[in-house]
């Protein structure tokens, strides 16, 4: 009997051993997925944060080496699109390496929790990130009702 | 004992998180021209190091981030990375720039390490 219970002891421990060693490879291949910046651009995903505080939104973008005539920014209700294009040229006379950065297209759209006043949002890129300040509009905010 | 109050004295940074730059690297007769996006990063929190035929750029980048966060997919972060370099680039003359997030550096090459044509006399 006591042997038996060792041995399923043993067989657990073993399987812990396995699923450590899985935990592991997973939070790996999660942060390279989130931190690693080299597919940036490259997969034509846009990396965004989205943060949230009383009456509006804020969108960070990472947009490196873009301009901001080669972005376009659509706004409606609670709608958001950003789109854009980076193009990446080889130098008049020089010899090429590397070329990891690579011209794309993007595009990404998002459905926010409220809708948006439009006409009072801001951009503004700063270090090659786009930060959009988006007020939600007045319907959107919540409302103190008083009981009669 | 006072050693170690002095230690928990010290305040720590957080520890960062470390990513590779994409860079695009050129090079003509005269120098050598390399890209980097660093998107985030100030030109006062990027450093650059020649030293020994290595050449080692670090920017890092931090949020002041106020509100909640319903999603998050790049944070404060560490660019970090490392090439070697021929001994012939002329280090003071090295030149850096940063806009919209791309460093842009030369390295020229050094008057020696040039190419050179040569004439052939006509026997």
């Amino acid at each position: 009997m006591f042997t038996k219970l060792s041995d399923i002891d043993r067989r657990f421990r073993t399987m812990d051993l396995f699923r450590n060693k899985i935990d592991r490879l997973l939070s790996d291949y999660d942060r390279s997925y989130l931190y690693n910046p080299a597919s940036t651009l490259r997969s034509n995903s846009l990396k965004t944060n989205l943060l949230e505080s009383g009456d509006r939104f804020e969108v960070q973008v990472e947009v490196p080496g873009i301009s901001k005539d080669d972005l376009n920014i659509k706004i409606q209700g609670n709608y958001l699109e950003i789109s854009g294009k980076r193009s990446v040229e080889t130098p008049e006379g020089y010899k090429k390496h590397r070329n990891e950065r690579g011209s794309s297209t993007f595009s990404r759209s998002f459905t926010l929790p409220n809708d948006i006043d439009a006409e009072k949002v801001e951009a503004a890129l700063k270090d090659g990130i786009l930060y959009l300040t988006l007020p939600k509009l007045e319907t959107a905010k919540p409302k103190q009702i008083t009981i009669s | 004992m006072s050693d170690r109050k002095e230690d928990d004295a010290i305040e720590k940074t957080r520890d960062l998180r470390t990513a590779i730059p994409s860079v695009d690297i050129y090079e003509n007769d005269n120098e050598i021209l390399l890209y980097a996006d660093m998107p985030g990063v100030k030109k006062e929190d990027l450093s650059i190091n020649i030293d020994n035929g290595t050449l080692s750029l670090s920017g890092v980048r931090r949020f002041e981030n106020k509100g909640v966060s319903r999603w998050e997919q790049f944070s404060d972060i560490e660019y970090a990375r490392s090439f070697s370099v021929p001994q012939s680039i002329e280090v003071e003359r090295v030149e850096a720039a940063l806009k919209d997030g791309v460093l842009k550096l030369h390295l020229p090459k050094s008057e020696a390490a040039k190419p050179k044509m040569i004439k052939i006399n006509a026997a």
